[in-house]
């Protein structure tokens, strides 16, 4: 196969299943009991008439296959719809919440990414040694933990009993910046953004670190290195020589990870009360907001299946040894 | 299932053969240290998730402790009456913290081995066969792979009441694809070798080779993406239980955490957070430190050169 038919067919399927997920999406969505209106009835705020006449005005009475394509044809133009809990469009409520996960999440997993790679190719190279052990069960704690446990953990000591940083959201409530630099380069976003910052570089330390360290472990026998050594370069030298050639799985992974950042966020989101996607999510749901619900998912499976697709792609275009018909 | 037909003595042979083999990964895992303290965290949570409920001193919904004028005990810290303190509730936490080992102990066992089950079978054949069935099958682990877990799974729960056995179904649901993945890509390598060819050239039918041949090759790992699951799906149930969609009528560790935190008894009870995040905390790290001995025993590349 050559590498074109190979991309072709990858971004077929990537697209084939976003379809299939959205429609996923939609039947589990339709098959909740009721709708957003009914409990209005049920607390007497609203009348039936005045019910059935809303629900025309978002569509909701029309024939479900209706409904559908009309779903799929606002997705296909990343038009959500009206926010039935706010009234107003959800591409305003979902837009700024997702700038706010991503400045969140984007430089932490770069931060982590890096430091932890490091770490782990120095860690490998220096196998035994108790800066090794030490490194792996630690960042083996934060990994496996779940990252709002560890959220709490620095909620409660940081926050609560030192009073170090505030605990809650992302600017103080009195604070009302105008614009995105007041909003994101300011001291006191700055000590909000810590803590939850921290979690998520700890959370994903344990996985950059562990492959960093497998794979030049892997290659500390091969005889490319040999060579180095014979050539007289330090031991510096010899282990930047291992690490360029144990790129390749951290790369990959770093793509697979950033396509799973938005779903391994929301309990942090909740924790911190982050005004992100993933805590706009639950709160969606809680009142049974179906657009805005959607949107969301929506937008947390296309990441997967792009970032996935994007691995698979780099993963065949800088590994000669990999068959594309194996992927 | 006649072509699984084998007299005794060679099935004798086969399970002395496999039971040997993993006492000695075992010995091997145990000479970590860390996965000696693995070992010994899973152990006692073991016995908490068995006998935890048993040895609560109070009822732990129920029962409101008391001060000794007769007032509800609430936010106490740790005293004598209740050695971890009382919630805002005036419940007492350790009675909380025992109760709540089994629930997450039950999700994590049943949740972590029907991961395991159904990402080895589908694994093994996906790999065994290749062809139309793999490329059916791994599109499914594809599709599973692009319907995140989270928020999936709180849609479904939003409609239907939040059981035990309906968490641990979802968290089987969402988590088989990968064991799947990995199962299948080592069996890619297994079914190559000589050993399987002679089998199926011996006159051995699909089913005898892909169980008795090709599988014991694929055990290891299939045992690691086990403990792993058992991880991930205590971290699953946590996750629900604190964002509000957990069973309701029991006392878990991620309910605990959810109370805390809804009722803002964060600000000053650690002992009412400390025990259940130290629980989970503990729990999966057990796992992650006695998977990671264990994979370092699996993967020969990574012995090195010691």
């Amino acid at each position: 196969m050559t590498f074109r038919r190979f991309l072709i067919k990858r971004i077929v399927i990537a697209f084939l299943l976003t379809l299939v997920s959205v429609s996923i999406i939609f039947v589990t969505l339709r098959a909740l009991p009721g709708t957003p209106f009914s409990s209005l009835v049920a607390s007497g705020g609203l009348s039936g008439e005045q019910v059935a006449e809303l629900e025309a005005q978002y569509g909701l009475n029309e024939p479900i296959y209706v409904q559908y394509v009309k779903y799929i044809q606002s997705l296909l133009t990343l038009n959500f719809g009206y926010s039935i809990a706010e009234s107003r469009p959800v591409s305003a409520i979902i837009y700024p919440r997702l700038l706010n996960t991503l400045v969140l999440l984007v430089p932490a997993l770069i931060t982590t990414a890096i430091v932890s790679s490091i770490a782990g190719l120095y860690a490998g190279w220096n196998r035994g040694s108790a800066f090794e052990q030490g490194s792996i069960v630690v960042t083996t704690f934060f990994r496996s933990t779940p990252v709002f446990v560890t959220g709490i953990f620095l909620l409660v000591i940081f926050a609560y009993q030192l009073g170090i940083f505030p605990a809650f959201g992302m600017r103080s409530p009195l604070d009302n910046p105008q614009g995105a630099i007041e909003t994101y380069f300011a001291v006191d976003f700055a000590k909000h953004y810590f803590l939850p910052f921290v979690a998520t570089v700890l959370y994903y330390s344990g996985d950059f670190l562990l492959l960093a360290r497998n794979s030049v472990i892997e290659r500390k026998g091969s005889a490319f290195l040999t060579l180095h050594r014979a050539k007289g370069l330090t031991e510096r030298e010899q282990l930047a020589r291992a690490g360029r050639n144990s790129m390749l799985p951290l790369v990959t992974y770093f793509a697979l990870r950033m396509g799973m950042l938005f779903q391994g966020v929301i309990t942090l989101e909740v924790v911190f009360a982050w005004p992100g996607i993933g805590r706009t999510l639950v709160q969606a749901i809680n009142q049974q907001d179906y657009p805005t619900v959607q949107a969301a998912v929506f937008i947390m499976a296309l990441a997967v299946i792009v970032m996935n697709l994007l691995a698979d792609v780099m993963y065949a275009k800088i590994d000669p040894t990999v068959e594309e018909g194996d992927l | 299932m006649s072509t699984l037909n084998m007299d005794t003595d060679t099935a004798k042979d086969r399970l002395g053969d496999l039971w040997k083999r993993s006492r000695r990964t075992a010995l091997f895992v145990l000479e970590d240290n860390a996965a000696k303290l693995g070992v010994a965290i899973l152990a006692a949570f073991t016995f908490l998730g068995i006998f935890g409920p048993e040895l609560a001193p109070y009822e732990p919904i129920e029962h409101t402790m008391r001060t000794e004028d007769g007032g509800i005990m609430r936010m106490s810290e740790p005293n004598d009456a209740a050695p971890l303190g009382t919630t805002t509730y005036g419940k007492d936490v350790l009675s909380q913290f025992l109760e709540g080992a089994r629930p997450t102990f039950i999700v994590g066992f049943f949740g972590g081995i029907g991961t395991g089950i159904i990402g080895f079978l589908v694994g093994l054949v996906s790999g065994y066969f290749g062809g139309r069935v793999d490329e059916a099958l791994m599109r499914l682990t594809d599709l599973t792979f692009s319907l995140p877990f989270l928020p999936m799974a709180l849609l479904v729960l939003t409609f239907v009441t939040p059981s035990i056995a309906l968490i641990t179904a979802v968290i089987v649901a969402f988590f088989w694809k990968m064991p799947a993945r990995v199962i299948r890509s080592e069996v890619l390598t297994v079914k190559e070798r000589t050993f399987v060819k002679s089998a199926r050239a011996s006159g051995a039918g699909h089913f005898r080779t892909m169980f008795l041949h090709v599988a014991p090759n694929v055990l290891g790992i299939g045992f690691l993406y086990t403990a792993y699951a058992v991880a991930w799906a205590i971290a699953g149930q946590a996750s629900l239980a604190f964002l509000g969609f957990g069973d309701p009528t029991t006392t878990s560790w991620g309910r605990m955490l959810r109370q805390v935190f809804a009722s803002g008894g964060m600000r000053e009870a650690w002992w009412w957070v400390f025990p259940p995040a130290i629980g989970i905390a503990a729990v999966t790290t057990a796992v992650f430190l006695v998977g990671r001995a264990f994979e370092e025993v699996v993967n020969p590349e990574l012995r090195g050169d010691e």
